[in-house]
């Protein structure tokens, strides 16, 4: 397809493979009518799980659908569409689907002035939102978007006859819907045609770190291609109990919850709120699970909180086993298989640990775990995979339906993040820049034809993120292509990616790489204070202040047996010759560091220059004189002796 | 450990009131019944003559007065006399031609209508009072039986029960009695677990708590606690007529006398009140434990393991069980079955300490 995307917009020409009819709703049709009475919706509510079934389903979706066309709605409107997970709020999404108008979705938690400017950017007339927060927000900023002339809300709880003008319930709109459908005959089976596979599914958004968000729309070829891509490589399966729990907004949950659910006839199950979402999640024992690396780390973390308090016996046990099926996990990412013996002594742990473990977590039915987002820790990775789950990473994006690379269950490892879909095509262009193509691949940004010349080039999705193949093939994904550098011999670099692997170390709390034309890489490590602090407490190793503990040898020692560990796992040229260990932690109040810990490099390569010279003349250790702002204003010298380590040898 | 708790979801009120949500309580269940059902191949004669036959029954008869007691918090010191109730009136109903299946439940009657009319002491007096009202009724009922001839056939004599059969089944072997005590305790329990979640269990469990504040909230104390001295007697009484049937052959006053009563009475403390595993565990412990530490120390005296007179070898069983009925209720005041559920809950969040974490 040598087709200029900016130019050629006719979507009809740059899939000349989609066929019109199969879109999200005529697959719905299709379940309603083979699985009638299958379960399609579970939503929790008081403590009891209320189900639809799929003609059920198809019901509430085309009675909505008819309701929103007696308001006004019809094709190419933009809805915004915005709240937790809710039954209602999908087949709403779906019903606006039907009518070829645009479902918006925002985050729940965006601020009044972020939906504002949704709403002006994207000329949005009306919306389809959970509750009474939700229609006080917008209410907030009407005023100022005086065209937003109907507000659709769930739950009435706190609204009422106290409605705003404009606002309405969902439940009366289906009910003027449903008597539509009864009213017209043909009315149903139209609005189950009216789709087209070349509409528009959904309009959702960058995160908007830089800049306004753009609009990333997705037809229904895009997410279907997505879907049967990832079905065809037996990431999902049909008729998956699915847990709807990550926000509407974000691509994953269109993908799963919605286009995946219908495809593939998943049960989705809908968690009462938020905060009972764990809780949830163990009632229903999905089959499917995806969570972020950090809620995955949360887990971990629920389950070590919860060993540390136990009995005596359960908690030796735990200390048998656990440690047992991680070196037993390790081993067998290194290549070599368990003994017989060792598999017997692993089922004796899964009856006594694991089994148990995962049932507490409400994984025990979960045959396909996966994370994605960013990077997850090694030992998060590691544990859940000795627990005997299949935990696997993604990799994708919005402009892609998140849909795009993922590791198999054959060669899992820690670095990569496996192998393209069946039908997505990957390749790295000369800039080292991740370039993706495929049926699931957006068509261009909304109304932003600069951005979209940007990021699509002859069919290929620019990620914008530096990326390597490794020996077998496997993707490797280094960090954002506009944090590279270079070394002064030309060797590419990112910081970031050596940065966050040395941060999954306990010990260590942040780490700055330094190396820009260099001769080598050196890091400026921040230990962490009350890991390294307990670390040496059960050494014996004494210390008054952080400073202090910062240049202990012993604990110089273990930041260079971190480095150590990290330098044998990458290429030679990409290894920490030399380090110093900082006297204090990066602190945003310094400037060193964003509110979110991300690294201001400028401030550091400034303010600690002298180090940063000290470490490149291959010196020993340095005095350090920091320049230290008091709270009346004043401004003092404080000196201190930073022992600077080497791994090298000392030849620079 | 094997419990598993992930996957249990309820779509409707009535199906989370379900008795046995949990797969690993379903499977024990199932092998417990089995195992029951297969005792009669499993266990010798004279094990299942002796032990598990008057196990059965005698959890019967404790399931009936811990509906009493432990449900519905109203003492009962006379339960004997109840059964024995139940256990003449059935007798001399069969002898008169009354088919077995209608001379139970006659005896049933009997007990119901009398134990509730002793029963209707409970309206106006409660805790100690009440006990001396049951111990009465205890005494009333052993002295009528005792003196009227028509009864008991004479103050010594022993009545034998006659030969007869249920829904076809001949009562003359011992696995046919094994298996009519096996439906009436199967009956018993189940009708036991079902009534706590019916309104009148709900109701018997407010009164239990604080009468006149059940009352408070529209409870009839006078129509609940009949109905419970009703239900619970009618149950011993039955209990009755199949110890005399299926176990003893023959009765006599004295089976039914006052330390029947406190038997059972122990029967469902130590297993815990309320509980329907305690009614087994109870019932299991009162009659077996002595048995079993009887032989014991017989055969450890036999064998020469200890020396101890004939007189002290006769007693030292009985001091034993004091002190293990002593010792469980110190340790855990609410029962055998308390002891069970901590071993359950032990397992049900393993390997936490707690759930919720």
């Amino acid at each position: 397809m040598q087709h200029d995307p900016v130019t050629a917009r006719d979507p009809r020409m740059l899939h000349p493979d989609w066929k019109p009819e199969d879109t999200l709703i005529a697959l719905l049709a299709r379940n309603a009518r083979e699985h009638p009475d299958r379960v399609a919706l579970r939503e929790r509510d008081h403590g009891i799980w209320q189900q639809t079934t799929w003609a059920e389903y198809l019901d509430e979706v085309l009675s909505l659908a008819a309701g929103f066309e007696a308001e006004g709605i019809g094709p190419g409107d933009i809805v915004l569409v915005t709240g937790d997970n809710r039954a209602r709020l999908y087949a709403a999404t779906l019903g606006l689907i039907a009518l070829r108008a645009v479902p918006s979705p925002a985050y729940s938690d965006a601020r009044p002035e972020e939906l504002l400017d949704q709403m002006t950017r994207e000329g949005i007339r009306a919306a389809v939102v959970e509750d009474q927060e939700q229609v006080d927000k917008l209410e907030s900023v009407r005023d100022r978007r005086p065209e937003l002339a109907r507000i659709l809300y769930d739950d009435p709880r706190g609204l009422g006859d106290k409605a705003p003008a404009g606002a309405s319930a969902l439940s009366d709109l289906l009910a003027r819907g449903r008597a539509r459908l009864k009213a017209e005959p043909g009315l149903r089976d139209d609005l189950v045609s009216r789709a087209s596979v070349f509409d528009i599914a959904v309009l959702l958004h960058s995160s908007g770190t830089t800049g306004a968000p753009k609009g990333i729309p997705l037809r229904h070829g895009h997410v279907l291609s997505g879907v049967r891509n990832a079905a065809a490589a037996g990431y999902f399966r049909e008729g998956e109990e699915h847990m709807a729990y990550l926000p509407m907004a974000w691509v994953g949950d269109f993908s799963f919850s919605i286009a995946a659910a219908i495809e593939l006839k998943f049960t989705v199950n809908v968690p009462e709120n938020q905060e009972t979402a764990l809780h949830d999640l163990r009632e229903i024992a999905p089959t499917l699970y995806f969570a972020s690396p950090r809620a995955w780390s949360a887990m971990l973390t629920r389950v070590q909180v919860g060993i540390a308090e136990t009995s005596g016996l359960k908690r030796k046990l735990y200390d048998h086993f656990m440690p047992f099926a991680l070196k037993l996990e390790r081993e067998k990412l290194e290549g070599r298989s368990p003994s017989a013996l060792q598999k017997l002594w692993r089922g004796v742990g899964d009856a006594v640990i694991y089994g148990p473990l995962r049932d507490q977590l409400g994984l025990r039915r979960v045959a396909r775990p996966y994370t994605a987002g960013e990077a997850i820790g090694e030992d998060v990775f590691l544990y859940f995979r000795a627990l005997g789950l299949n935990l696997r990473q993604f990799y994708g994006q919005t402009e892609n339906c998140a849909l795009a690379v993922a590791q198999s269950s054959e060669d899992i490892s820690l670095t990569t993040v496996g192998r393209p879909f069946p039908g997505v095509e990957a390749k790295i262009d000369e800039s080292g820049e991740i370039l993706l193509k495929g049926g699931n691949i957006f068509d261009g940004y909304f109304e932003n034809e600069k951005a979209t010349a940007e990021s699509l080039r002859d069919g290929w999705l620019c990620t914008g993120d530096a990326g390597q193949f490794d020996a077998d093939g496997q993707l490797v994904v280094l960090g954002r292509l506009s944090e590279v550098m270079h070394k002064a011999d030309g060797t590419r670099f990112i910081p970031t990616y050596l940065e966050n692997r040395l941060k999954f170390a306990p010990a260590i709390r942040d780490v700055c790489v330094i190396g820009k034309e260099r001769g080598f890489l050196s890091a400026i490590v921040c230990i962490d204070f009350s890991a390294v602090g307990q670390w040496a407490q059960e050494r014996g190793i004494p210390y008054t202040s952080y400073a202090e503990l910062s240049q202990r040898p012993e604990v110089v020692d273990l930041v260079r047996g971190e480095i150590a560990r990290l330098n044998a796992a990458v290429p030679a040229e990409l290894s920490i010759d030399r380090f110093v260990n900082l006297h204090k932690e990066f602190d945003p109040d310094d400037g060193e560091v964003t509110r979110t810990r991300k690294l201001k490099r400028g401030v550091i390569d400034a303010r600690y220059g002298q180090i940063i010279e000290a470490v490149y003349e291959a010196r020993d250790e340095i005095e350090y004189e920091a320049q230290i702002t008091y709270e009346t204003g004043e401004t003092g010298v404080l000196t201190r002796t930073l022992k600077i380590g080497d791994l090298k040898g000392g030849q620079h | 450990m094997f419990y598993r708790l992930s996957g249990i979801r309820h779509t409707s009120y009535p199906a989370a009131r379900q008795l046995w949500p949990i797969a690993a309580d379903r499977w024990q269940v199932g092998l417990v019944t089995a195992l029951a059902l297969a005792a009669p191949v499993l266990v010798s004669d004279l094990y299942l003559g002796s032990y598990v036959l008057p196990w059965l029954i005698w959890t019967a008869a404790a399931l009936s007065l811990s509906l009493l007691m432990g449900l519905g918090g109203q003492l009962h010191f006379g339960f004997a006399a109840v059964m024995a109730i139940g256990a003449y009136s059935s007798i001399h109903l069969t002898r008169a031609g009354v088919p077995f299946e209608f001379a139970l439940l006659g005896g049933g009657v009997a007990a119901a209508v009398i134990g509730t009319a002793f029963g209707a002491a409970a309206l106006r007096v409660k805790g100690l009072y009440l006990v001396m009202a049951t111990l009465a009724m205890q005494y009333l009922v052993d002295w009528v039986i005792t003196n009227v001839p028509a009864i008991s056939g004479g103050a010594q004599a022993t009545l034998r029960t006659p030969e007869v059969s249920f829904l076809l089944l001949p009562l003359e072997s011992l696995d046919a009695r094994y298996y009519v005590a096996l439906l009436w305790t199967v009956l018993m329990t189940l009708f036991f677990l079902n009534v706590k979640r019916t309104s009148f269990g709900r109701a018997l469990a407010a009164i239990r708590d604080k009468d006149f504040a059940a009352a408070v909230i529209g409870v009839d104390p006078f129509r609940t606690k009949l109905m419970a001295f009703m239900t619970a007697s009618f149950a011993g009484g039955v209990s009755g007529a199949i110890l005399a049937f299926c176990y003893y052959g023959a009765v006599t006053p004295e089976q039914f006398g006052f330390n029947v009563s406190i038997q059972l009475v122990a029967m469902v403390l130590v297993g815990g009140l309320g509980s329907v595993i305690g009614g087994y565990f109870g019932a299991g412990f009162v009659l077996l434990v002595p048995i079993v530490l009887t032989n014991l120390i017989a055969g450890l005296a036999g064998a020469g393991w200890i020396s101890v007179s004939q007189n002290l070898a006769a007693h030292l069983p009985l001091i034993f069980y004091g002190g293990m009925i002593i010792g469980f209720l110190l340790f855990e005041p609410l029962g055998l079955a308390k002891i069970y559920d901590n071993i359950r809950k032990y397992f049900l969040v393993w390997p936490f300490r707690h759930s919720g974490s």
